[in-house]
């Protein structure tokens, strides 16, 4: 929120939340090696998320900062639930996979911290579609993570075998999220840094 | 700077001696193949140092010809018949993501051989492991066969080796091309030892620790072959000299360079009798560099101190001189006898903070 | 011998290095010794405290229950959340300025809860350990795996923010790399 000038477009690139927040990072470096995996997590993390904020935003904004915390991480952990019974519904399997953290989906910091430091600074009628936009933009990195991860650590697209010659099989492990996301937040600063408009404004 | 400059041009220049001459071996053992896989390693990392350096702005010089030797470190670490896209990879690893990420060569975090040898032995785990035996010539496109696993292996499981003495100083036994030369690898490390081109501090405590513990924890029947085995398996001697010695990465004084390095030595020398874990001094060297980052710390705070003390004491000295003089001339009181680095130099409780300023006199720090 | 086995064991069952829970706040803990020291006093607290809370909710909660798992797990996290906050209110009021930022970043944490769900997941895989002192033994582990994992991280802070680092890849970006590769040799490791 340091630019007041803040478009609501903002949080699918310029302020995205995984790239250039770094923020809710441990699920697209741990889950995000599969297209499935991904699907599941940023469908429960739209879910969450989306339904979170909104209704988190009905809190008196004059409660003290800790009381505010701690219901709107009791507000998402509420709504998990029936996210959790969708997602079994329709990833049986995946929700066993990725396991720790699609209930730590509920407890992201988007929720919790940005809430209070950007969200609800906001009227609500701007809040909303920024809000769609953050998530928005979380989710576009999954999918993106979990497409190139999986297509170049098990040379698959959607568990569809594909012609790949050499897989490069530690891609698909944690130490390879955490490098590939590096090298991908990398390139998503250096693309920024690209436009003259970012240049002045974006380097924090 | 000059100097320095040409100085390590020359440490790259004896070092590359030794590698070739590794190399040279190599090709004795294993045919063409050896040579075109060094080859090819060192036109792909040159390829990716420069088109990384232009990415970053920055122009190709000669001292960054120091990817080469990285690039034959990698070739000799590997199996003479490993897929060529493999060590492709692996040296595009080593130049981009742990060196020039990084900042390149003037801000090394990471030996680049060893992080790229750690990717590839995660990520193609049989290829790298698994060789053939020495005589045995593949073609330089042909598709190996007959492969085996290394001497290292079956003595990690079994605490024996087939080979005689004579055999395992010439190399003659199954393993990565050049890690196994061990007499060359002896003259190899006495060489850059005494010229100054690796850390002798960490060779020595490399191969104390190792020595030390094979000792007191044996890994054969007889106490000779447990003190001879563990150096001569699992690149202990090959890693002591070009990876763990390394003066990009090792702590600059001798005395934290030992510890450094014997930590390195019985830390997978445990790994190695516990786990049977093949090559574990590369994965621990690669796991030790904040230990190596943390002792270069403590190295600029111990210099950062010296000076202050130093600066203090001149002015010390400066002002007792002035004061039997009583009547001192403007030119008495030099200024420049007192670094003005030092009284801008921040208390040692302070939080460090993140100008460039500062950082470039760390990392000039670090690079000394 | 048996300390080096417990070092890599350590680092071996690490959650940052090995499960990425935290990564961000590590990010500003090891900016400075304050933050560092702080931060993982703070989340080692809560892991500890959280774990002996997550061992009652898990042995008091019916398992066709489990679903409310995550909403006990963050009543409990808050409770302490409180407490936390009221205990260092009284201990220094002038401190408890600086001190209770440390406790927002600390409290609804990836590191913290991730710890709890690991904790729970190991105990339900091996009755074994589905006891008080395990899970508080495991809960203080989590916090003492943290602050190696930011002392990692801290050891190379001013070389991953230097000016020599490229512009693009100075700060979080290097440090993702940086703790991926130390990650990968702890992974060479198991």
């Amino acid at each position: 929120m340091k630019n007041k000038n803040q478009s609501v477009f903002d949080g699918l690139l310029a302020d995205n939340t995984v790239l250039s927040s770094c923020m809710v990072i441990s699920p697209v470096i741990i889950c995000g090696d599969t297209l499935r995996n991904a699907e599941a997590l940023a469908m429960a993390f739209t879910a969450i998320t989306l339904l979170s904020v909104l209704l988190c935003s009905f809190i008196p904004k004059r409660l003290p900062y800790a009381v505010k915390i701690i219901i709107y991480a009791v507000i998402s952990s509420l709504i998990y639930i029936p996210v959790r019974m969708a997602a079994q519904e329709f990833f049986p399997g995946i929700i066993t996979r990725i396991g720790i953290y699609f209930p730590l989906l509920a407890v992201n910091s988007l929720i919790v911290v940005q809430t209070e430091a950007k969200f609800f600074r906001m009227k609500r009628l701007k809040m909303i579609p920024a809000l769609l936009f953050y998530v928005a933009g979380f989710d576009a990195v999954i999918l993106i993570t979990a497409f190139i991860r999986e297509l170049l650590a098990y040379g698959t697209i959607n568990n569809r075998m594909v012609d790949a010659d050499t897989l490069i099989s530690g891609l698909g492990q944690p130490f390879g999220g955490f490098i590939f996301l590096g090298l991908l937040c990398g390139a998503y600063r250096a693309v920024r840094s690209l436009f003259p408009a970012e240049q002045s404004t974006g380097r924090e | 700077m000059l100097k320095k400059a040409k100085q390590e041009r020359l440490i790259w220049l004896d070092i590359m001696l030794t590698l070739l001459t590794l190399e040279l071996m190599a090709y004795f053992y294993y045919g063409l193949r050896a040579l075109v896989l060094g080859g090819a390693c060192v036109a792909v990392s040159a390829a990716a140092e420069f088109i990384s350096l232009r990415l970053m702005h920055r122009r190709f010089s000669a001292d960054d010809l120091t990817c080469t030797s990285d690039a034959l470190i990698i070739a000799l670490m590997l199996p003479t018949v490993i897929d060529y896209k493999i060590a492709a990879i692996g040296c595009v690893f080593a130049v981009v993501v742990a060196k020039n990420i990084f900042g390149g060569r003037l801000n090394m975090i990471f030996s680049p051989a060893a992080a790229a040898y750690v990717f590839m032995l995660t990520s193609w785990r049989n290829q790298v492991l698994q060789f053939t035996q020495p005589h045995v010539h593949t073609g330089v496109l042909e598709k190996a066969t007959g492969l085996v696993t290394s001497a290292s292996h079956s003595f990690n499981l079994t605490g024996e080796m087939d080979a005689t003495d004579f055999e395992l100083l010439m190399g003659n036994f199954s393993g990565p091309a050049g890690a196994v030369s061990i007499l060359l690898l002896a003259v190899a490390a006495l060489i850059l030892i005494l010229r100054g081109d690796i850390s002798g501090g960490a060779f020595i405590g490399t191969v104390t620790g190792t020595v030390i513990l094979s000792y007191l924890v044996p890994m054969s029947g007889r106490i000779a072959d447990s003190v001879k085995y563990p150096l001569v398996t699992n690149m202990v001697l090959f890693a002591a000299v070009y990876i763990v010695s390394d003066k990009r990465i090792a702590p600059r004084r001798h005395y934290y360079a030992f510890f450094y390095g014997l930590f390195i030595a019985m830390t997978s020398y445990i790994i190695v009798l516990t786990t049977a874990k093949e090559n574990a001094i590369v994965i621990v060297a690669l796991l030790f560099t904040p230990i190596a980052l943390a002792f270069k710390n403590l190295e600029k705070r111990i210099d950062d101190l010296d000076a202050q003390a130093e600066a203090e004491r001149a002015l010390k000295e400066e002002q007792s001189a002035e004061e039997p003089a009583q009547e001192s001339s403007p030119e008495d009181t030099d200024e420049e006898q007192i670094p003005e680095a030092d009284s801008e130099e921040p208390p040692l409780e302070e939080e460090p903070e993140l100008s460039e300023d500062q950082e470039e006199e760390e990392v000039t720090g670090d690079e000394e | 011998m048996f300390l080096i086995n417990d070092f890599i064991a350590l680092l071996a069952a690490n959650l940052i290095l090995t499960q990425a829970l935290g990564t961000s706040t590590i990010f500003i803990a090891s900016g400075s010794r304050r933050k560092l020291v702080a931060t993982t006093l703070v989340i080692t607290l809560f892991t500890t405290a959280g774990a002996a809370a997550a061992y009652a909710v898990d042995s008091l909660l019916p398992s066709q229950y489990s679903y409310l798992t995550l909403l006990c797990y963050t009543l409990t996290v808050s409770l302490l959340y409180v407490i936390f906050l009221t205990v260092f209110y009284f201990i220094s009021k002038e401190r408890f300025k600086s001190v209770r930022r440390y406790i927002h970043i600390s409290a609804f944490n990836c590191a913290v809860m991730g710890t709890l769900f690991t904790i729970s997941g190991r105990a339900s895989e091996d009755p074994a350990l589905s006891n008080i002192g395990s899970y508080v033994f495991a809960g203080l582990e989590a916090g003492v795996g943290f602050v190696l994992a930011a002392l990692i991280l801290s050891a190379a802070f001013h070389k991953l923010n230097s000016a020599k680092v490229p512009a693009a890849f100075r700060g979080s970006p290097a440090m993702l790399v940086y703790l991926g590769i130390i990650s990968m040799a702890v992974w060479a490791l198991k």
